[in-house]
């Protein structure tokens, strides 16, 4: 059977032959070990590079407004492992894409790898070489990495991204065609698991989780950028009038910033993790999203970029929503 | 400058550290949760030496904060404020943001403005560079002809040759603040294992891109397509800006009420849609596609006019920090191979 | 806000600074209600009137535990009254979330209080008030958040 890459490659070269799309929002390899990088093809020739593998981290569908807005008319393709075909998911209800202008080409994913992981587990030295298990259900587990002077196994839990572990949709929800089989069944782990450790802390034991992680915030808002379903126009921390918060690094201003982007993604987050491997200085707020999403999931009894059907559920209410909270 | 050359063995750099924060105020490379980054020497603390390629973070904050209080005021009185503590010393910092600080001493200390707030901070400060045995593999200062063991801007050199380094002083500040220690001559032996040393770090650098006839390209392409296609993946956020030792923008803004509050300056980015957005409405970079351009202009073309030289020293932060690996040398390559059609 | 911050004397104790947005259908009119009627509450709290509980955007709540508010009371009227027929049920939903974010990143539960007053239960107005002043008081000034000025 051909690779997951040559039947990638193949589909892509057809669609764009057959006029189906006129372009392609995928992956390429990166410049770097263990870094894919997000690609546009347009010809068939360019398709000839596309892959999906551990590395094919960015969630693409953050491209597709703008894509679309710069190729108006266009059929886009775009390729989809689950996170990204949910956000796709959740860009069409709210609007922002229409369902006939994207061909989702699904893609089973078995995680994407967590550099950062690798990095502590090298000590810091730098990867040079590695090699990855073929995907997919190829039984495939080891990710070997070689360095100056090094070279280790890796089993790909090890590596994996936190939110990997614990997902529950590796395939995208909605597909017009699919490369390989979808995955089947989910992760072993929870999807909540994560937060079994942070809802044992105290109060004030998270407060200081929290409080540290925001004082090495930076500002780059490589996070908001990153993430597919940040598209406002303008984001409340631009607004100059008022300026809501400061915008320095101080740590009052860093938290309410990721506390109010986690407010704004609420029953709309899918969990992708791009905001986590996005950030440059390895801060991890993700717990704080993942118990968001929780509570929807408990109050509300939604997940987020499942269905086209439903909507999302702060944007709508149900006169029995529970209210154990309001005096 | 004196040809002398000492050796000062890793055994002894504790009581190095302690002379130099006697003196000034130290900062030294500190690993916190994984992040490499240079922070105040506390007593007793010891600089994260093991597995140290780069800081994480550009050494330019210490500099240049990324918050900086320039005035408050309280009741009606204003004060002004300015850095009045010891002087600054950085212990351990690589030769590209190295040169990357003396980049912005041209733009903030040495130009027709200068900014007094760099100045104060930057005055009398001591930079001990520290050689980079192990270059890594995104690292590009030979592209700017500088190199893993370049000397240019600082006060005193380190090689480290295993037990020990050799220290180079390399200004007068330099020799001054060695005197002060009883450091012993290194020996011809010691010489030879550092420019040993040196011959294997540089040639275990990646392929050199010639860039001379940069500026002249990226005029000349200004207007080309290729602009979209290379910001096609850019997500316009800073994080190149702020990882970078040469990115110096900022934005001044007041915080507080009537009564008491700060003027405070902090970082900006050329990335932002809002840094240009005009109070009219109007933004002369309304897409990535502009801004990317811009930083890149800024760094291979406005500077060299500005300033005589490229803004970028090839450290590679921006590469290893990008979110979707949008590398500034394959920028370079496409700018450099990118064929005009005729219209 | 200074006063609210002031270190705690003998004869000045600290006393909590509470802001109250207050849907103007109905909580207002509560509050009203119980001034007219003489009904004693602590006098603790700041009212802002907003058109609707609806209205009340997380970051003004924000806003005002940075600022240094040591409490927040938002009040809007019971399910099924909204003068905009589901403002408040939307509403609802937005505080829920906001409560658990606010919670799991360490602010005190007692900080940020929420009711349903209409514009006839001024007793249960004097109530309210009086519950989230006590809660907020045993809690002490506020600290996580805050920016320092």
């Amino acid at each position: 059977m051909a690779s997951i890459n040559e039947q990638l490659r193949e589909q892509a070269r057809k669609l764009l032959a057959d006029k189906v799309v006129d372009l392609i929002i995928g992956y390429r390899k990166g410049s770097l070990p263990l870094r894919s990088t997000p690609y546009l093809v347009k010809t068939e020739e360019e398709a000839g590079s596309l892959i999906f593998d551990l590395t094919s981290s960015n969630n693409l569908a953050k491209y597709l407004p703008r894509v679309k807005t710069e190729n108006r008319g266009s059929k886009i393709g775009i390729v989809c492992k689950g996170c990204d075909g949910r956000s796709v998911v959740q860009l069409i209800i709210e609007g922002q894409v229409k369902r006939e202008d994207i061909v989702i080409i699904g893609v089973p994913c078995e995680g994407v790898v967590d550099t950062r992981k690798v990095r502590k587990k090298t000590g810091g030295e730098e990867v040079l070489r590695v090699s990855l298990p073929v995907l997919p259900g190829s039984g495939g587990r080891e990710i070997m990495v070689e360095g100056r002077g090094f070279k280790i196994t890796l089993d790909k839990e090890e590596v994996l991204c936190d939110v990997c572990l614990g997902c529950q949709h590796p395939n995208p929800p909605l597909y017009d065609l699919f490369i390989g089989r979808p995955r089947e069944g989910s992760s072993a782990r929870d999807e909540f698991k994560a937060l079994e450790e942070f809802e044992r802390l105290s109060s004030d034991e998270r407060w200081r989780y929290f409080e540290h992680e925001a004082s090495r915030c930076i500002r780059c808002y490589a996070c908001r950028d990153a993430c597919p379903l940040c598209y406002c126009e303008q984001c409340f921390v631009d607004e100059t009038h008022p300026q809501w918060f400061g915008k320095g690094p101080d740590s009052s201003d860093t938290l309410i910033f990721h506390i109010v982007r986690a407010l704004h993604t609420a029953g709309r987050c899918v969990s992708c993790g791009a905001c986590v491997r996005a950030c440059p200085v390895g801060i991890n707020l993700n717990p704080l999203w993942v118990r968001i999403e929780k509570e929807v999931k408990e109050r509300f009894g939604y997940t987020a970029g499942l269905s086209l059907e439903v909507t999302p559920p702060l944007a709508t209410y149900d006169e029995n929503d529970k209210q154990e909270f309001i005096l | 400058m004196s040809e002398e050359i000492f050796k000062l063995e890793k055994d002894n750099l504790e009581g190095f550290l302690l002379y130099l924060s006697q003196k000034y105020n130290l900062f030294l490379p500190r690993r916190v949760d994984d992040q490499l980054s240079f922070g105040q020497m506390k007593p007793g603390g010891k600089p994260s030496l093991d597995h140290y390629f780069n800081t994480d973070l550009p050494p330019k904050e210490v500099f240049f904060p990324q918050r900086e209080t320039l005035l408050s005021y309280e009741g009606g009185e204003v004060k002004h404020s300015t850095y009045k503590a010891k002087p600054i010393a950085l212990f351990g910092v690589r030769p590209c943001d190295t040169k990357g600080i003396i980049l912005l001493d041209r733009v903030f200390a040495e130009g027709e403005y200068e900014d007094p707030y760099w100045k104060a901070r930057r005055t009398n400060s001591l930079l001990l560079t520290l050689g980079c045995n192990a270059p890594l593999s995104t690292c590009f200062c030979h592209w700017f002809n500088l190199g893993p063991f370049n000397k240019e801007g600082t006060d005193i050199f380190l090689t480290d040759i295993g037990d020990a380094y050799l220290v180079e002083p390399c200004s007068k500040k330099g020799e001054e603040c060695l005197r002060g220690t009883s450091l012993l001559g290194a020996t011809g032996d010691d010489r030879k294992v550092a420019e040993e040393i040196r011959r294997k770090a540089e040639s275990s650098l990646s392929e050199r891109v010639e860039i001379s006839s940069l500026k002249g390209r990226l005029l000349a392409l200004w207007e080309e397509d290729l602009w979209e296609d290379i910001s096609q993946k850019c997500l316009s956020c800073a994080a190149c800006s702020y990882l970078c030792p040469t990115c110096h923008c900022f934005d001044i803004q007041e915080e507080g009420s009537q009564e008491k509050g700060e003027r405070i300056r902090i970082w900006d980015s050329c990335m932002f849609k809002l840094f240009t957005q005009e109070a009219a409405g109007t933004n002369p970079r309304p897409t990535p596609k502009e801004r990317l351009r811009q930083r890149i202009m800024h760094k291979f073309s406005y500077f060299l006019d500005n300033l005589g030289e490229f803004g970028c020293v090839g450290c590679g932060r921006c590469i290893r920090g990008c979110p979707v690996n949008l590398d500034i040398r394959e920028v370079i390559k496409a700018v450099k191979s990118f064929i005009v059609e005729s219209r | 806000m200074s006063e609210g911050r002031k270190p705690k004397t003998e004869d000045q104790p600290w006393q909590p600074k509470i802001i109250a947005f207050l849907c103007t259908w109905c909580s207002y009119a509560g509050a009203d209600l119980a001034g007219v009627s003489r009904i004693q509450y602590p006098p603790n709290i700041r009212v802002v009137r907003v058109p609707c509980s609806g209205r009340i955007n997380p970051l003004f709540v924000l806003k005002c535990l940075q600022n240094g508010f040591d409490g927040v009371l938002i009040s809007g009227c019971h399910p099924g009254d909204c003068h905009y027929i589901s403002g408040n049920y939307v509403a609802r939903r937005k505080f829920a979330i906001l409560k658990t974010a606010l919670e799991f990143v360490g602010v005190e539960p007692g900080r940020v209080q929420f009711s349903w007053v209409s514009a006839g239960e001024g007793e249960k107005f004097a109530e309210v008030v009086k519950k989230v002043t006590y809660d907020v008081q045993q809690l002490g000034p506020a600290k996580r958040l805050v920016k320092p000025r």
